[in-house]
């Protein structure tokens, strides 16, 4: 399906190897990963720790360089993608800046690209409504919950209205109730904006639920073990967590770690 | 009941963690085998000392040899008087660790006394807050009235200037236990009493030990400036009475010695900081 | 706000009263001192509050006057040092040679008596106002280095990332997230140092200047027992330049940098 909907990939990495050369050993963090990812696509990258998913999604943020192999991002390198920028990213905490109130947070990036400060301030008001954040604007993060805070976070992604917004476990630090609210936000969120994803994850039904397709990777050394296609229909709604399909899903990505 | 008040952050802030990180790093640099870190500094500590003595900086802000002397006759200065100047500084270091122990002790004590009863004891720990803020060279004749020109006036005054650091590190320390291990307590039903002897105390040492190393160097300050004023003895007296009698070199050398002996203190409190803690911890553990 | 206006009464009750209390026991040992004991030289010793306060009241003019030139100078100073000591602070942030070169000295000068200096640089540059400036901006200089160092390093890596992220240029890391992140540390140096300078100004004033503080301290000292209320005012001001300058910098931290941890209520939204 999604095979379908791509002309030119998004995000095209062809035989990506990342060595990581410290003075007791060399370390391979990833290994010959080669993948595409679709415009408009929701992905996940999924896997147990030191499988070097971080890495990966590091390396499309051009915030690490690979040893081996091509990154490219919306048709140009990923360095010249940052530059451009092409991405927005959510990290696992929300960074955001103590000093600057919520709405600050959020135009940030916009500050950087030289806008207008009232257009600024009128894309924060609309951000925050997006996230259903709105009379929250003139707080300071630490007024807000962990939940709250990692929404301004993505709030803030999106403010430069990226083509690609690039999420590195952005859930993982939240209570599992939290977490689930607030993958259906993402998806509804996501049904607007409709920039391609990469979410980075270690939670299976949570890359299950969010993605179009799943790239499972391993570890020692980190690698491209499977991709799963996720069949589950659009809009997604939490009832399909209990769904068998859903069952089925997560036994068979389940089952792709085992022999590992 | 103590944090919000400015008079009672005055040292706390900022200086609290300063003296660890400083001493990590300077550890860091000084252990690897000789790198940059180490040469660069010499280096440059070395240049400055040849371009002083070939008098660059005189010509630059156009400066007599007797205003600022040459680093050849400091040195002599202090070869000629060593024995003198020696005693002098065991002197002054007396003054100093003299007053540091009496005025880290009853900064503890007001710490305590804060700590056990927050809402009445907090304002002494204002005060003596308070009296940190009073200028050391106002304190100076007042200690004198008090104490007369001795060894017990600028002990005195190092004991008000080294007060106020210890109590407000120490209570913070004491204040600043894990909510869980105080629970814990409580499920023991320890009193008062025996939540300081097995918990806050024990808490209090790191705390306690970078109040003592901020103190070393006020007590130096305090000892020093103190012996400026009224005293018959002491690095402070023969340095002010040798820049009153233009003998620039032996002053410079007073300032010499006195840092010298100030990093020394400095170091043997980090010592016994290093022998404390480990013992603190492995109690804990 | 009802709750604030209660919190604020219980905090400064008991200090009222602690303060009261002090004054109330230094009136009666005085009393004690001159009349009981009978003490040689106890009015100078330990003078009655309210002659002080009597002193402070009819000669707060001069006081004043005087206090102003001290705390003027200091601040000059101060300025001058604070600004240098951001300066070098900066640099070491972004040269490792600069830091390597300085850090070491700024350390160790942490160490040193740094006012046993005071009477060496007065007798170099023999002139009351440039010395006091420059102690005073001495003694400002590594404590606001240091801090303000501690504090542009305090960014941790994801921060610096997003920038990295936003293709920011270095200018804009420093000036959108390395200066306002240093801001803490900047402040906790010159609160340190504050009270320092007007230490450091009133010494330099007591090795013999003209105006200041510390002139009229030392002459009241000089004309002995007559003119200790005087003494003791003097002593009280200085006390109060100290606390002032401390309390001024704590005011611009709050004004500057409200965000700051310690700042926040206790008990609210986490």
């Amino acid at each position: 399906m999604s095979l379908l909907t791509a002309g030119m990939p998004e995000i095209q990495l062809d035989n990506v190897e990342m060595r990581y050369r410290t003075e007791a050993a060399d370390v391979l963090a990833l290994h010959q990963v080669t993948l595409n990812i679709a415009k408009g696509e929701f992905v996940s990258l999924l896997g147990p720790s030191g499988c070097g998913k971080t890495t990966l999604l590091r390396l499309m943020a051009d915030l690490l360089t690979p040893t081996g192999g091509n990154v490219t991002v919306a048709g140009k390198s990923a360095k010249e993608a940052r530059l451009a920028r092409k991405y927005g990213i959510v990290f696992q905490s929300p960074v955001l800046y103590d000093w600057r109130k919520v709405k600050h947070n959020i135009t940030l990036p916009l500050e950087m690209m030289g806008v207008k400060k009232s257009v600024r301030e009128e894309k924060a008001l609309e951000l925050l409504e997006l996230v259903g954040l709105q009379g929250f604007a003139d707080k300071y993060p630490w007024q807000l919950s962990g939940g709250m805070q990692q929404r301004v976070a993505i709030a803030r992604a999106l403010s430069m209205e990226p083509e690609i917004l690039l999420m590195d476990e952005p859930f993982s630090a939240l209570d599992e109730f939290t977490r689930e609210r607030l993958n259906e936000e993402l998806l509804s969120v996501w049904s607007k904006v409709r920039s391609t994803i990469v979410f980075v994850t270690h939670s299976i039904p949570e890359s299950i639920f969010l993605s179009d397709r799943v790239f499972v990777l391993s570890p020692h050394p980190g690698r491209l073990s499977a991709v799963v296609d996720i069949p589950l229909p659009r809009p997604r709604t939490s009832g399909m967590r209990n769904s068998q399909q859903f069952y089925d899903l997560v036994s068979r990505i389940r089952g792709s770690f085992e022999g590992v | 009941m103590m944090e919000g008040s400015p008079a009672t952050s005055l040292i706390t802030t900022g200086n609290e963690s300063l003296p660890a990180e400083l001493e990590t790093r300077t550890a860091q640099r000084f252990r690897k085998v000789p790198g940059p870190g180490l040469w660069l500094p010499l280096l440059a500590g070395m240049l400055f000392l040849a371009m002083w003595e070939l008098q660059l900086f005189h010509r630059l802000f156009d400066l007599k040899k007797y205003q600022l002397p040459l680093p050849s006759a400091i040195y002599e200065a202090l070869r000629d008087n060593f024995s003198l100047l020696l005693s002098y500084t065991g002197y002054t270091l007396a003054e100093a660790v003299l007053g540091m122990l009496i005025g880290s002790a009853s900064g503890f004590v007001v710490a305590l006394a804060a700590t056990a009863w927050p809402r009445w004891g907090g304002g002494s720990l204002t005060l003596v807050a308070a009296l940190n803020a009073v200028p050391i060279v106002a304190l100076a004749p007042i200690m004198n009235l008090w104490f007369g020109d001795g060894i017990g006036s600028r002990a005195a005054i190092v004991t008000a200037t080294t007060m106020a650091a210890m109590a407000i590190n120490a209570c913070k320390g004491m204040s600043a236990v894990d909510p869980l291990a105080l629970d814990l307590m409580h499920s023991y039903a320890a009193g008062k009493k025996e939540v300081f002897r097995y918990l806050r105390i024990q808490n209090s040492l790191p705390y306690v030990f970078t109040a003592l190393k901020i103190n070393t160097t006020a007590s130096m300050i305090g000892a020093i400036v103190g012996e400026f004023f009224f005293s018959s003895r002491g690095l402070g007296y023969l340095l002010s009475n040798s820049i009153k009698v233009a003998k620039m070199p032996l002053g410079w050398s007073c300032i010499v010695l006195a840092a010298v002996a100030g990093v020394l203190f400095y170091l043997i409190v980090e010592r016994l900081e290093k022998v404390f803690i480990r013992w603190h911890s492995s109690r804990r553990a | 706000m009802r709750g604030q206006h209660i919190l604020l009464r219980s905090r400064a009750l008991p200090l009222v009263v602690w303060v009261m209390g002090l004054l109330a026991v230094w009136e009666g040992a005085s009393w004690l001192l001159l009349h009981a004991a009978k003490v040689p030289l106890a009015q100078s010793k330990l003078p009655y509050v309210h002659e002080v306060a009597a002193t402070l009241w009819k000669y707060s003019g001069t006081l004043l006057k005087e206090g102003g030139a001290t705390f003027g100078n200091a601040g000059v100073g101060f300025l001058l040092g604070a600004a240098a000591g951001a300066g070098l602070a900066v640099l070491m942030s972004l040269s490792r040679t600069v830091e390597r070169l300085a850090f070491p000295y700024a350390v160790a000068s942490q160490m040193i008596p740094i006012l046993g200096l005071a009477p060496i640089i007065y007798g170099i540059v023999r002139d009351e106002q440039v010395s006091r400036i420059i102690i005073s901006g001495y003694i400002t200089f590594f404590p606001v280095s240091l801090n303000m160092l501690r504090g542009l390093r305090s960014v941790d890596l994801p921060a610096v990332e997003l920038m990295h992220s936003y293709a920011a240029k270095p200018w804009a890391v420093y000036w959108k997230l390395r200066l306002p992140a240093s801001l803490p540390g900047l402040f906790s140096g010159l609160k340190i140092a504050a009270p320092l300078a007007v230490t450091g100004a009133i010494l330099v004033e007591l090795m013999g200047a003209q105006h200041g503080i510390g002139v009229i301290m030392l002459r009241n000292l000089y004309y002995g027992p007559s003119h200790t209320y005087m003494f003791w005012s003097t002593v009280v001001v200085g006390a109060s330049l100290g606390m002032a300058s401390y309390g001024l910098m704590s005011l611009i931290e709050r004004l500057v940098s409200p965000w700051q941890p310690e700042f926040r209520p206790k008990g609210g939204a986490k």
